[in-house]
């Protein structure tokens, strides 16, 4: 529903209309607003477009780069447009991958930069204006002492246990995120979740912290996730600085710890429901057993005894 | 006082000789279509014996009928609260194999098979899968004691019976069996009507005879289940119930039902009985033992100026009241109370009536000498081969003394004619019979009139239904009467 309100309130042209709908109180207009919610639904993705650069930066490219905070996962972005030319620039924005096939010697540099692996993903709605607008944010923000997009200062230091356990208090849920945000629980799962463990929507996240390198790139994930699930999850919820400290410690002591054999897991998880269900039955059973059977046969049966 | 008229049945179990052509009469009629091939509207039973469908007096298990709770009574199978858990299904429904499986035969077999070393035989096909079936039970297993060793021992109405007189009934020499024919008793207190969520269920008002409207039936089936006489059947073809509608069509034009036309041993009687409604309620809440009695008093007197201008005052027409003064039915119920109706303990109040039968002396045997001769030729009733209590379980909610009542009286009347005809017995001892069986003279010459020498019209006394009248409020009846006819005149759908 937030997410709803918020496009209304961005969307002028809507805004009138649902007022106008409200200010009328006769029930046919159910309809019309039941319409009305149902357009806005098809259009709300189109609103991740509508949003202005800034806004686009945080949420596409704050994962990996920053502009004056250092390299994460991909290269700190300060000074860009210095490095290569603009054309080469909005060519590999908008289509990452075909420029490093290409063989183009910059991008396969830039590729083994980041670890030889990871390959730039394409941005969700990146069109060539778009990029051209980002190259102009980038070029605006790296003339200034110190840029908004430097990302998150994380300490060097040692995390306590209090850290960890705070975080794991977090990723259960059982202390809820305070702009509302959803549990990470939900879609993940943990080395230390037992019974039928975590969500599986999302990977396990015991190795999360060797994966994304580290605790700089780790919390500038965590300021604004960046898949196209975790996206519209977190835009309107995002993670406080305390919250990520916490989590990226709890992150950081699980990647000792083995991951949760995933198979066992869900053989777990198969019998526990086998045994229920049959429990379930013969609960049902007895509950019922005093129901209609079929009186001619049970009267045959009877006779033959 | 609430005067009403109800076309009402009496069926002389003495008479009825089991040949089912009452069945076949009503079968050919109206459940020869597809979905009915289940259905036997009217059916015969053979007495001891669990009947059609299997056991359905058993209302443990079939759950039909009234309950007394809490000082009212409720419907035992379904309630307000119940129809909404049991919205997918309803329970307490007898199961195909509980009626049984129809069956056709293989008869083309007989012609087409090719030739061989053996005659070609025609297989029993089920008419509902079409497939090759061995046949199980049958809409009167019971007959003749096919698997009487089975069914009949799980008569409900044996409860109550010593071990002895069970053993008896099967044993050479004292076996014992009756008829019992069955159609919807068209009951002054139906429970189907009652438990219909639709409401398709009614009963007709000028008659009494209930019927289920093909057009409101949702397929609930909650009639099948709530019929304490399971004489409502759901048509799987059509997605609706359907009953024995008791030939309204054939009344309606003065002619008798068609079961009641066609049965051989002429056992059917049929009349008007004027009932006063407004006593209903109190009736159907009695305890068990009153019911009978409590019933009987329903029923007014057709004779009574003041029962007369009551029904007049509720729309009766006067050729119906006339009707009634000569209805058999009334005779039977009323006057010489010979006529109970069956299992009146569900409290549905039924209007079909059975005279009870008598049955042959027991034998005795002493060292293995079987002995049929008793002191009198028409045995004590109490050491009749059908025990009294057996009667009681059928037609008197447990009490034998209506039913013991019933067959003295008939008794009675055959000591009077063997002393008018044969002679053997003298005349003060027939009129001990009749003063010990409270029953004079001339009464026991009308019952013997009806019962022997009855003609077509002593036994069918059909109001004139006024179709007219009721079909006068909505409908042009000249216009009406040219767009009817059987079967139906806008076919059922299923759905809505």
């Amino acid at each position: 529903m937030q997410n709803l309100n918020s496009s209304i309130i961005r969307n002028p042209t809507i805004l009138p209309r649902f007022s106008q709908l409200l200010s009328r109180d006769s029930s046919r207009d159910a309809l019309r607003i039941m319409c009305i919610l149902t357009f806005l639904l098809l259009v709300l993705p189109m609103n991740l477009q509508a949003q202005d650069t800034p806004d686009y930066f945080r949420q596409q490219c704050m994962n990996c780069h920053t502009i004056g905070g250092g390299k994460l996962t991909g290269p700190d972005l300060k000074d860009v447009t210095g490095r290569k030319d603009r054309e080469w620039l909005v060519n590999f924005m908008m289509n990452p991958k075909s420029v490093i096939d290409s063989g183009d010697p910059y991008a396969a540099k830039l590729l083994e930069d980041a670890g030889g692996k990871t390959i730039m993903p394409l941005a969700y709605g990146m069109t060539k204006e778009r990029a051209g607008k980002l190259l102009d944010l980038i070029e605006a923000e790296s003339k200034l002492e110190k840029s908004q997009f430097k990302g998150l200062k994380i300490s060097s230091e040692p995390f306590t246990p209090a850290d960890i356990s705070k975080g794991r208090d977090i990723f259960l849920g059982l202390s809820s995120l305070e702009s509302k945000g959803t549990a990470c629980i939900s879609c993940h799962s943990m080395y230390d979740i037992n019974a039928l463990g975590g969500g599986r929507l999302g990977p396990d996240l015991t190795h999360v912290y060797e994966r994304l390198k580290g605790r700089k790139s780790l919390s500038a994930w965590l300021v604004s996730p960046g898949t196209a699930t975790m996206q519209p999850i977190f835009k309107n919820h995002p993670l406080q600085p305390k919250e990520i400290h916490s989590l990226v410690a709890y992150f950081e002591e699980s990647a000792n710890h083995n991951e949760k054999n995933k198979s066992g897991g869900l053989v777990a998880f198969f019998l526990a429901g086998l045994i229920g269900s049959t429990g379930l039955f013969f609960l049902l059973d007895y509950i019922w057993r005093r129901r209609f059977r079929e009186v001619r046969k049970s009267v045959v049966e009877g006779a033959s005894r | 006082m609430n005067i009403r008229s109800q076309v009402s049945m009496v069926f002389h179990l003495d008479k009825c000789i089991g040949c089912h052509t009452c069945s076949v009469a009503c079968k050919n009629i109206w459940t020869d279509r597809k979905g009915t091939e289940y259905m036997w509207w009217n059916n015969v039973e053979t007495k001891p014996g669990t009947g059609y469908p299997t056991k359905w007096e058993d209302q443990d298990k079939y759950k039909g009928g009234w309950e007394k709770k809490n000082g009212t009574i409720k419907i035992r199978s379904t309630g307000k609260a119940r129809v909404v858990p049991n919205i997918f299904h309803n329970p307490h429904m007898p199961s195909m194999d509980d009626y049984y499986e129809p069956w056709t035969y293989d008869y083309k077999n007989l012609f087409n098979a090719p030739e061989g070393n053996d005659q070609p035989t025609a297989r029993p096909i089920s008419m509902v899968t079409g497939e090759y079936i061995d046949i199980e039970a049958g809409p009167n297993w019971d007959d003749d004691l096919s698997g009487s060793q089975i069914y009949a021992e799980n008569d409900p109405n044996l409860d109550g019976l010593t071990e002895q007189q069970k053993a008896q009934l099967s044993s050479v020499e004292q076996l014992v069996f009756f008829y019992l024919p069955r159609i919807c008793n068209h009951c002054l207190n139906p429970t189907c009507v009652a438990s219909c969520p639709s409401g398709a269920l009614y009963k007709r008002g000028e008659d009494g005879i209930v019927l289920i409207d093909q057009q409101r039936c949702r397929a609930w089936r909650s009639c099948v289940s709530a019929c304490p006489y399971k004489k409502t059947y759901y048509n799987w073809f059509t997605g609706k119930s359907e009953k024995c509608i008791l030939c309204f069509p054939r009344l309606e034009t003065g002619q008798a039902p068609a079961c009641f036309h066609s049965c051989v041993g002429r056992i059917r009687y049929l009349g008007v009985l004027l009932y006063d409604a407004d006593k209903l309620e109190e009736v159907a809440n009695l305890p068990d033992d009153e019911l009978i009695e409590a019933q009987r008093e329903m029923i007014m007197d057709p004779h009574d100026p003041k029962v007369i201008a009551e029904a007049r005052k509720n729309g009766v027409h006067d050729s119906v009241i006339e009707s009634a003064q000569n209805s058999p039915v009334y005779k039977f119920v009323k006057d010489w109370k010979v006529a109970l109706p069956a299992h009146i303990e569900y409290r549905t109040l039924p209007m079909l009536f059975y005279v009870p039968p008598m049955s042959p002396v027991q034998a005795t045997k002493e060292e293995d000498i079987i002995d049929h001769s008793t002191e009198n030729l028409f045995h004590d009733i109490d050491s009749a081969r059908i025990p009294m209590k057996f009667f009681a379980n059928l037609f008197g909610a447990g009490n034998e003394g209506p039913v013991r009542y019933a067959l003295a009286k008939q008794k009675a009347v055959r000591w009077l004619r063997r002393a008018q005809t044969v002679g053997d017995i003298t005349a003060e001892m027939a009129a001990r019979m009749l003063r010990e069986a409270d029953c004079t003279e001339e009464e026991a010459m009308e019952i013997y009139n009806l019962t022997s020498l009855c003609t077509f019209d002593d036994r069918f006394v059909i109001p004139p239904m006024h179709r007219e009248e009721a079909i006068e409020l909505m409908k042009e009846p000249h216009e009406h009467k040219q767009s009817v006819g059987f079967g139906f005149s806008a076919s059922p759908r299923r759905g809505l």
